[in-house]
């Protein structure tokens, strides 16, 4: 497996963490998922091919079990507000010290600086301060966040996986490792670039709802059937729409797309 | 940077390709574009970072050059539909005999194989073929899909980054390139693993829209400010849930409990009317700095200039002064340069790629001038 012999180290978290180590474990790393003795199993569900170490990193003598753990791994994930991982004496400089090779992922919401990198917050949040949530919603209607998926796993959880891939790759030619700011508001922003790189194009020119992709298009959204589902269509090019008011009506006139 | 050294093949496509490939670019990738002769700039405007090479695969001696291409090249992202490249003699068997450490990448809807892998469609046929669409909408609506992000650049163009770092990765032990299907629907799938790993739990028993996270609860939505913004809420824990009623200047003692499912309607207008009475700015006031798990649903011109961003460095300008997002996540040691020029012309570097690549001159006039490929060299001005 192409991970085979990388050896990650996990400490629990919600969500995004959870996922982006199970997507390692899955291509063949040995995960060891670190978590709180007398906590409750993974809310997220995402423990695929983990190990798990109950362990109390709050008293000195469990954060040095975990240094001894980290001197011989590959990857630290940790999903802790910034400063948290410093105050318990477990800070990338001390880390990266006993082993230089250490790929030190911070996977947090809003960063490891700026003025809210120190606050709660959860997926909403963050979709919300990367100006994408703006543009996700139903005219008239307040925007709406697609559950937890965009920032948590896209933005979070994989873009965090990304930046480790490309920091193993990286090792492979410098020897060394690196410690990774992987954050929900910047990656949830650069996943959707296009939105800022199209922002003065036709394909935004209407209000939030009534562009051809945010639900405003006929041939851009879904449509209820008689057994209460539902169909979804994206018939965008004119080729495409041509067959989907084909197979509606038949072989009957129509309205041009344009003004349909 | 991360990818130095690493050359990049991208046959040009809609959206998910060009993001894939712009990501490389940003990492250090150098990044050859092939484009159709003839057409217009790319659509998605994600060039940043590439060359443009204008060539007509479908002439034999333009799929030539292309094996030359490739012949040399690390990586080459192909986003057509299941079987075109076999057509066209370009294949993955013919390309890695050719170069068998090649990465070749094949970036589709519904994938390589299956019955609708030769089909038309968009990110909201992958994200509804995927099961995710089902998921995502308000109670009684239809469900919605959040623009093109989640299959298209979640799904599609990241996920096949991914594939594209975990090949490069292992190549660098087993020296050999891989044949990667990344598809739109498998890949947004994958992505929400999280919907069918806790399908059983109470976070999904209510029909869609009625749950805590698809907008059912009053502690995790948006609302509507007196100046007619938005404040996005997404206090669930107790502790939080805490500071965001006191934010609003309510006694949680006269409210229902904050987990009572059936007051969730009445809960969401009352807040709604508190939301309602203050500006953007106001609630900021109130909540900015705190644990509260509010804050405001900014534009995407807002973002570039709010405080957490500008601290941070959050947004890169380029010399047509357009901004955009920062490449992410950020490498301490070898972080993303994204390139500051404006993305490339439709056949802008045909000529200075074919001659890196070892064409000599009267190969690139003669295909010049069958209209195998096509130069817009842009006249330097004196």
């Amino acid at each position: 497996m192409a991970l085979q012999g990388i050896l990650v180290v996990e400490l629990a978290g919600l969500a995004p963490g959870p996922f982006c180590a199970m997507v390692l474990a899955d291509f063949g790393a040995r995960v060891v998922r670190v978590e709180r003795p007398g906590s409750h199993y993974d809310v997220s569900r995402l423990g695929r091919g983990k190990r798990s170490l109950a362990l109390d990193l709050k008293q000195p003598r469990g954060a040095a079990v975990l240094r001894r753990l980290c001197a011989r791994s590959d990857v630290l994930l940790e999903p802790f507000r910034s400063g948290v991982m410093e105050k318990l004496q477990l800070g990338p400089e001390i880390l990266q010290r006993d082993n230089p090779r250490l790929i030190y992922a911070r996977l947090t919401g809003f960063g490891q600086s700026g003025s809210f990198s120190r606050l709660a917050g959860h997926d909403i949040n963050y979709l919300a301060l990367s100006g994408v949530l703006s543009k996700i919603g139903r005219n008239g209607e307040n925007p709406y966040a697609p559950l937890n998926l965009l920032a948590d796993f896209a933005g979070g959880g994989l873009m965090c996986v990304l930046g480790i891939m490309m920091a193993l790759f990286e090792r492979t030619r410098s020897g060394k490792g690196q410690v990774i700011d992987a954050n929900m508001v910047e990656g949830t922003a650069y996943l959707s670039s296009f939105l800022w790189k199209t922002q003065k194009s036709s394909l935004w020119e209407a209000p939030r709802g009534q562009n051809i992709l945010d639900g405003g298009a006929p041939f851009y959204t879904t449509y209820r059937t008689a057994d209460g589902e539902f169909m979804a269509v994206g018939a965008v090019e004119p080729q495409f729409y041509e067959l989907l008011i084909k197979g509606c009506w038949g072989m009957l006139q129509f309205p041009s797309q344009k003004t349909a | 940077m991360a990818l130095q050294g690493i050359l990049v093949v991208e046959l040009a496509g809609l959206a998910p390709g060009p993001f894939c490939a712009m990501v490389l670019a940003d990492f250090g990738a150098r990044v050859v574009r092939v484009e159709r002769p003839g057409s217009h700039y790319d659509v998605s405007r994600l060039g940043r970072g590439k060359r443009s090479l204008a060539l007509d695969l479908k002439q034999p001696r333009g799929a030539a050059v292309l094996r030359r291409l490739c012949a040399r090249s690390d990586v080459l992202l192909e986003p057509f539909r299941s079987g075109v490249m076999e057509k066209l003699q370009l294949g993955p068997e013919i390309l890695q005999r050719d170069n068998p450490r090649l990465i070749y990448a094949r970036l589709t809807g519904f994938g390589q194989s299956g019955s609708f892998s030769r089909l038309a469609g968009h990110d909201i046929n992958y994200l509804a073929l995927s099961g995710v669409l089902s998921k995502i909408g308000r109670n009684g609506e239809n469900p919605y899909a959040p623009l093109n992000l989640l299959a298209d650049f979640a799904g599609g163009g990241l996920m096949c980054v991914l594939g594209i770092m975990m090949a490069l990765f292992e190549r660098t032990r087993s020296g050999k390139g891989q044949v990667i299907d990344a598809n739109m629907v498998e890949g947004t799938a994958y992505l929400s693993s999280f919907l069918w790993k806790t399908q059983k739990s109470s976070l999904w028993e209510a029909p869609r829209g009625q749950n805590i996270l698809d907008g059912g609860a009053p502690f995790y939505t948006t609302y509507r400010t007196a100046d007619g913004e938005f404040m996005a809420v997404g206090a669930v824990e107790p502790q939080f849930y805490e500071l965001l009623i006191k934010g609003l200047g309510l006694k949680s003692d006269e409210l229902p409990n904050q987990m009572s499912m059936d007051d969730w309607p009445e809960m969401k207008k009352k807040f709604a009317a508190v939301f309602a009475k203050k500006t953007k700015a106001e609630w900021c006031q109130i909540f900015d700095g705190t644990d509260a798990c509010v804050t405001p649903v900014l534009t995407l011109e807002e973002v570039v200039h709010h405080d957490h961003s500008k601290e941070r460095g959050s947004f890169i300008t380029n010399e047509e002064q357009s901004m955009s997002p920062r490449p992410a996540p950020l490498l301490s040691n070898t972080p993303a340069i994204p390139s500051f020029k404006r993305d490339p012309f439709v056949g802008e570097h045909t000529e200075e790629i074919l001659d890196e690549f070892g064409f000599s001159r009267e190969e690139i006039d003669q295909l010049k001038s069958d209209k195998i490929i096509e130069s817009n060299k842009v006249k330097a001005s004196l």
